[in-house]
C-alpha cells in the first residue's frame, strides 16, 4: 500500500489541479471576441508558424482573439463535419472544396468579406473556380500546377535523348527504362484514393476528354475509356509502373519512390521539385505532359479559404482576411511551402524565382476539376475511391466509369 | 538424474522463453533501428535492418522538440488523472456491488458490461458536441472523464471480483470493533486488494495514454494535444520523418513499459480474483 | 439475509451513493453521446453536416441496401473470429510457459509488455513501414529465409491484405489475453496438479480434463473483452487498409467511418445508423456467447 497510495494521491492531485486551472475557451464562437481559424496542416515547418504570427499580428492590430486550429489531412474532414454537424463551424476555413458549403448556405460571398481590392487581385482562372451560382464563396488561397518529371540519370542510362511527348513515345520510353532491371519502374502512376482524381484529370485531358460535356457529367465518354484502358494497359500489359498503382497514393508512394531514383517518370507539383532540390540525390527535368490530343493540358489545383455565416463575425473576418492578402503575407507562406501564387501581385512576386519557371508558364493556361459543382465534392470521393479498381488485374474500366457517371448524375439531385 | 533433466528442462524453457521475447520485441527493434537512421537512409534498396550511421542524436531532437514536450506533459497529466479517477468511481461502486444485494445489481452490472461495447469512433461526435455544450472543448477535463468512463467497466470487474474473495469474517471483525463501513474499505479491504487497485490502475493508465481517436477530435489546440495524437505528425502525405516518428514512439512507450515493470508482480495477483492470503 | 424492509430501501439509496459517481460518469460519457447516436440514426443530414430533419427509419433501410455491407460484416467476422481463436490459443501456451520457472522468465514477462505499451496508431504505422513492397524489411527476410521468391505487397495485395492486418491484431491482443489466462492458471491449486499425476494422468490429459475446465472462468473474461475490443478496433485497419479503395477490406467500424466522412457518401445519419446496428451486432455476439458456454457449464 505503501508505494501505491503515494501516487494514487499524486493523480489526485494532479487531476484536481489540471481540471481547476483548467478553463474552456472563455468566449463561445459567434462573438467577435474571438474567430476560428482551421488550417489544414500542409507541413510540419511552415504551416502553423505561419499562421500563429498572422495570428498574433491580427490580434494586435485589432484585439480579436484567434482560436487557431491546424489539422492535418487525414482528419480535417472528419473534424470539420464534426463541427458543423454540432453546429460549431469556424468563421475562417481552408479546405479544398467550398461548393457544398455554398450550396447549403453556409458560407459569406466575397461581396460581404473582401475588400475590393483583394478581389481584383485573384487571377482570373482561380477566381472562377471559386464561385458558386455567379457569387465568389471559395477564395484562392493557393495553387498548384502539374509538371512532367523525369530522372535524367536513368533516361541516359537508358539512352533516352529526350522526354516523350505522345503517348507512343512515352509507352516506349517507359518500357526501354523498366528494361533497365533491378527494379526501376518506367513510370510511377498513383491511383491510389488520396488524389486519384488529379492524376486521372491529367490524362484524361490529354486525349480529349473531361469531366463534363457542356453541363452535364460526361465520366464514361468514349475518349475517356479509352485513356482508362490505356492507364490499365501500362499496369497490366506492359508493366511499366509500381506493383498495385491502383493502391499507390501520390506522396507516400509514387513521390517517394521517384525521391529515391528508381523512378523514371512521374506527375509532380512545385512542393517535389522543392523536396528533390533539398534532398539533392535525383537529377531530374521538368517539363510538359505527353498528349494524345493536340496540346499538353496540365492540372491546377487550388485550396480555398471560406468564411462562415456566423453572427457579427463579418468585421473581423474581413480584417483577417485582408491581413492574410497582403501581398507580403500570402507570398511569403507560399513560396515556405513551395506552391504557387493566386494573385497578380503574387504571381508578379515570384516571378524572379527560375525554379518556378515551368509552372508559373503554365499556371495561366491551367485547367482547374470541376469544383463549382456542389456535386463534385461526392464525385471527387467517388473516383478517389473506385478508379484505381479498373487498373487492377481484371479490372474492368468500362463498368467503373459507368458507375462513376452514374453517381455523379444522381449526385447531382440531393 | 531426475535433477539433471529438470535443469535441461529449465534450460529448454529459457530457450523457447528468449525465442518468445525476441519475437514480440522484433517489431520495436525495427523501429529502433529506423529512429537511428539519418533521413537518407530511410529509404535504401535492398533495404538494411540497421543504420550504416546511427544517428540517435534523433532522439536529443525529438526530446528537445518543444512541441514533443508539450504532448509528452499532456499524455502524463490525462492518464495520471483519469488513472484517478477510474479508481475513486470504480472501488466504491465494485465494493458496494460485491458486498451487497440490492435491487438493480445485476441491471447495473449489465449496464457496466454494454457501456465497454460502444465504439469511441462511433461515439466521438456525440462527445464533441456534448463538451462543446458544457464548454470543455480542448480541456483536460474532457479528455479525463473520457477516458475514465470508457475504462470503468474492466475495473469495476476486476475489483468486484477481488473484494467479494475477502472473506466476510475479516470484514466482520472490524465492524464489531466499531469501523464504519468506509473505514473497513479503506482500513481492512484496500490494502487487501493492493494487487487488484495496482491492475485496475494501470490499466486505466495505459488505455488512457494510448487513446486515440476520442483525444484526435476533441483536443485540436497544440498545447493540448497528447503523444498519440501528437507523433503523427512526423509523417503526413507531404512529410515522412519515419525515423523522428518511431523516435518519438520509443519515447513515448518507454513510461508505460517501466510503470509496467515496477507493478508486474502485482499484476498477476491482480487478476486472480481468488487467491488472496 | 433480507432484513426488515425499512433496511433494504435504505440499502438502495445507499447503493445510489456508492455507485455514484460510477453512474454519473457512465451516463454522462456514454449514455448521452449514445442517446446522440441513436437520434442521429434517424435523422437526415447534408454533405456538409448539416441537420436536414427527422426521417424514422429510413437510415436502416439505406444501409441494408448497400452494396458494400455483405463483403464488409463478412470480413468483421472473419476479422474477429480468427483473431480471437488464434489470440486464444496461442495465448493459452504462452500462458503456460510463463507459468513456469525458469532463469528469464522475468525478462519475457517484460518483453511481452512492449506490444501491449504501444499505442495502436504507432504499431499499425510500424507494420505499415514493415509491410512496405519497396523498402520495408519483411520481404528481405522472408527472401533470404527462402520463404518467398519474390516479394509480396502485404498491404496492396488483395490477397494478403485481410492475413497481414489479422497477423498485426493478433500480436497486439496476445500481451493482454495471456496475461489474463496466466492469473486464471495461478489460481489453480497445485495439489490438483498432484493428485492428477498421482492417479497417472499424462501431460496432456491433465490439461484437458484439469487444467482448461478451472480456466474457465479467465477464458470466459478474455475472450469477451478480445470480442468487444476486436470488433470495435479501429486504428490497425484504418491505417493497414489505406492505400486501398473502395470497402473490399474494411470492417463494419472502419465502414462507418467512411460512410461519415470519407467516401462519397458523407452521410452522418446512414453512418450513425450503422453505429447502432454494430452495438446491437455485438451485444448479440456477447450474449450468445455467454449462453452457449453457460450453457455447456450447467450441462458438465
Amino acid at each position: 500500500m505503501r508505494r501505491v497510495m503515494p501516487v494514487l494521491l499524486l493523480s489526485v492531485v494532479i487531476s484536481f489541479l489540471a481540471i481547476a486551472c483548467d478553463r474552456g475557451p472563455s468566449a463561445k464562437s459567434g462573438g467577435v471576441a474571438s474567430i476560428k481559424v482551421v488550417i489544414a496542416d500542409y507541413s510540419k515547418d511552415n504551416t502553423r508558424p505561419f499562421w500563429q504570427a498572422l495570428s498574433a499580428a491580427y490580434t494586435k492590430q485589432t484585439g480579436v482573439k484567434v482560436d487557431l486550429q491546424v489539422i492535418d489531412w487525414n482528419s480535417i474532414d472528419q473534424q470539420v463535419t464534426t463541427m458543423i454537424q454540432n453546429n460549431q463551424p469556424p468563421d475562417v476555413l481552408n479546405l479544398n472544396s467550398f461548393s457544398s458549403y455554398a450550396k447549403d448556405g453556409l458560407l459569406n460571398s466575397s461581396e460581404d468579406v473582401l475588400s475590393a481590392k483583394t478581389r481584383d487581385d485573384f487571377l482570373a482562372a482561380f477566381a472562377r473556380g471559386g464561385e458558386y451560382q455567379g457569387k465568389l464563396y471559395g477564395f484562392p488561397i493557393l495553387s498548384s500546377a502539374r509538371a512532367f518529371f523525369y530522372n535524367k540519370s536513368l533516361f541516359a542510362k537508358a539512352k533516352i535523348a529526350a522526354p516523350p511527348k505522345t503517348w507512343d513515345e512515352f509507352v516506349k520510353t517507359a518500357q526501354k527504362i523498366t528494361a533497365l532491371g533491378k527494379g526501376t519502374i518506367g513510370y510511377a502512376l498513383p491511383l491510389g484514393p488520396e488524389e486519384a482524381q488529379a492524376e486521372w484529370s491529367i490524362w484524361m485531358w490529354n486525349n480529349g476528354g473531361d469531366w463534363k460535356s457542356g453541363d452535364q457529367w460526361a465520366i464514361n465518354s468514349e475518349k475517356n475509356l479509352q485513356t482508362l484502358k490505356f492507364l490499365a494497359d501500362l499496369a497490366n500489359t506492359h508493366k511499366v509502373t509500381q506493383v498495385n498503382p491502383g493502391k499507390t497514393n501520390r506522396t507516400d508512394g509514387a513521390f517517394q519512390l521517384f525521391k529515391d531514383g528508381k523512378v523514371g517518370m512521374v506527375m509532380g507539383f512545385s512542393p517535389l521539385a522543392k523536396q528533390l532540390d533539398a534532398e539533392g540525390k535525383v537529377d531530374y527535368g521538368v517539363t510538359e505532359m505527353p498528349t494524345n490530343a493536340g496540346a499538353a493540358v496540365t492540372l491546377g489545383v487550388e485550396d480555398y479559404l471560406m468564411a462562415f455565416k456566423k453572427k457579427g463575425n463579418q468585421e473581423a473576418v474581413t480584417k483577417f482576411l485582408d491581413l492574410y492578402y497582403q501581398p507580403e503575407n500570402i507570398t511569403r507562406w507560399i513560396t515556405a511551402e513551395g506552391f504557387l501564387p493566386v494573385t497578380k501581385s503574387g504571381l508578379d512576386q515570384m516571378r524572379s524565382n527560375a525554379k518556378l519557371k515551368p509552372y508559373l508558364d503554365a499556371l495561366p493556361n491551367a485547367r482547374l476539376v470541376p469544383t463549382t459543382d456542389p456535386a463534385w465534392d461526392k464525385v471527387k470521393l467517388d473516383v478517389q475511391q473506385n478508379i484505381g479498381l479498373a487498373v487492377q488485374p481484371g479490372g474492368n474500366p468500362k463498368q467503373v466509369l459507368d458507375q462513376l457517371q452514374k453517381n455523379a448524375t444522381t449526385a447531382g439531385g440531393r | 538424474m531426475s535433477g539433471a533433466r529438470r535443469a535441461l528442462g529449465r534450460a529448454g524453457l529459457s530457450g523457447a522463453g528468449a525465442l518468445l521475447a525476441l519475437a514480440f520485441l522484433a517489431p520495436y527493434l525495427v523501429m529502433l533501428f529506423t529512429a537511428a537512421k539519418p533521413e537518407v537512409e530511410l529509404r535504401v534498396t535492398p533495404p538494411r535492418l540497421t543504420p550504416l550511421v546511427w544517428h540517435w542524436t534523433n532522439f536529443a531532437a525529438v526530446l528537445r522538440d518543444g512541441e514533443f514536450q508539450t504532448w509528452l506533459r499532456v499524455s502524463l497529466v490525462v492518464a495520471l488523472a483519469s488513472m484517478a479517477l477510474v479508481v475513486v468511481a470504480a472501488v466504491p461502486a465494485a465494493y458496494y456491488t460485491a458486498r451487497h444485494r440490492f435491487r438493480g445489481r445485476t441491471a447495473f452490472l449489465f449496464l457496466v458490461l454494454v457501456t465497454q461495447m460502444f465504439s469511441p469512433t462511433s461515439l466521438v461526435v456525440g462527445l464533441h458536441r456534448e463538451f462543446f455544450e458544457l464548454d470543455l472543448i480542448n480541456t483536460y477535463t474532457a479528455l479525463i472523464l473520457t477516458n475514465a468512463a470508457f475504462n470503468l467497466a474492466f475495473a469495476i470487474w476486476i475489483l468486484r471480483a477481488f473484494f467479494a474473495s475477502i472473506p466476510r469474517e475479516i470484514e466482520e471483525a472490524a465492524a464489531v470493533d466499531g469501523c464504519g463501513r468506509l473505514r473497513v474499505l479503506v482500513r481492512i479491504v484496500l490494502p487487501l486488494s493492493r494487487p487488484g487497485l495496482v491492475t485496475a490502475a494501470i490499466f486505466a493508465f495505459i488505455a488512457a495514454w494510448n487513446e486515440y481517436i476520442v483525444a484526435l477530435t476533441l483536443m485540436t489546440d497544440p498545447d493540448k494535444k497528447p503523444l498519440t495524437v501528437g507523433v503523427t505528425s512526423y509523417v503526413t502525405a507531404y512529410v515522412q520523418h519515419w525515423n523522428s516518428l518511431f523516435a518519438a514512439s520509443i519515447i513515448a512507450i518507454v513510461p508505460v513499459v517501466v510503470l509496467f515493470i515496477l507493478i508486474e508482480r502485482y499484476l498477476v495477483g491482480g487478476l486472480t480474483a481468488g487467491s488472496v492470503k | 439475509m433480507p432484513g426488515p424492509r425499512r433496511t433494504r430501501r435504505a440499502t438502495d439509496w445507499q447503493a445510489l451513493l456508492w455507485l455514484g459517481p460510477s453512474l454519473l460518469l457512465i451516463g454522462g460519457v456514454v449514455l448521452y453521446p449514445a442517446a446522440r447516436l441513436v437520434q442521429a440514426s434517424l435523422s437526415q443530414y447534408s454533405v456538409t453536416g448539416l441537420y436536414q430533419g427527422w426521417v424514422g427509419l429510413r437510415n436502416y433501410a439505406r444501409l441494408l441496401r448497400q452494396e458494400a455491407l455483405v463483403t464488409v460484416a463478412m470480413n468483421t467476422v472473419v476479422w474477429v473470429a480468427v483473431i480471437v481463436v488464434v489470440t486464444v490459443l496461442i495465448s493459452l501456451a504462452l500462458a503456460q510457459l510463463l507459468d513456469r520457472r525458469f532463469p528469464g522468465r522475468r525478462l519475457v514477462r517484460w518483453a511481452l509488455i512492449v506490444p501491449w505499451a504501444a499505442s495502436l496508431i504507432v504499431t499499425s504505422k510500424l507494420f505499415v513501414w514493415i509491410y512496405d513492397y519497396y523498402f520495408g524489411i519483411l520481404n528481405p527476410v522472408l527472401q533470404s529465409l527462402g520463404v518467398l521468391a519474390q516479394p509480396v505487397d502485404w498491404l496492396g495485395d488483395d490477397s494478403t491484405v485481410m492475413g497481414a492486418m489479422i497477423a498485426v491484431g493478433v500480436f497486439v491482443s496476445l500481451p493482454f489475453t495471456s496475461y489474463v489466462l496466466l492469473a486464471g492458471l495461478q489460481t489453480i491449486p497445485a495439489d490438483v496438479y498432484e493428485a492428477a499425476r498421482v492417479d497417472g494422468a499424462s501431460a496432456w490429459r491433465t490439461y484437458r480434463s484439469v487444467t482448461l475446465p478451472l480456466l474457465r472462468p479467465a477464458l470466459l473474461v478474455a475472450a469477451v473483452l478480445n470480442i468487444i475490443y476486436v470488433f470495435n478496433s479501429f486504428p490497425i485497419v484504418w491505417t493497414l487498409n489505406d492505400r486501398n479503395p473502395g470497402f473490399g477490406h474494411d470492417t463494419m467500424i472502419t465502414y462507418m467511418y467512411k460512410i461519415a466522412f470519407k467516401s462519397s457518401l458523407r452521410d452522418v445519419g446512414l453512418a450513425a445508423a450503422l453505429g447502432v446496428v454494430n452495438v446491437a451486432l455485438i451485444l448479440v455476439a456477447v450474449i450468445v456467447y455467454l449462453r452457449t458456454v453457460r450453457w455447456r457449464e450447467a450441462e458438465a
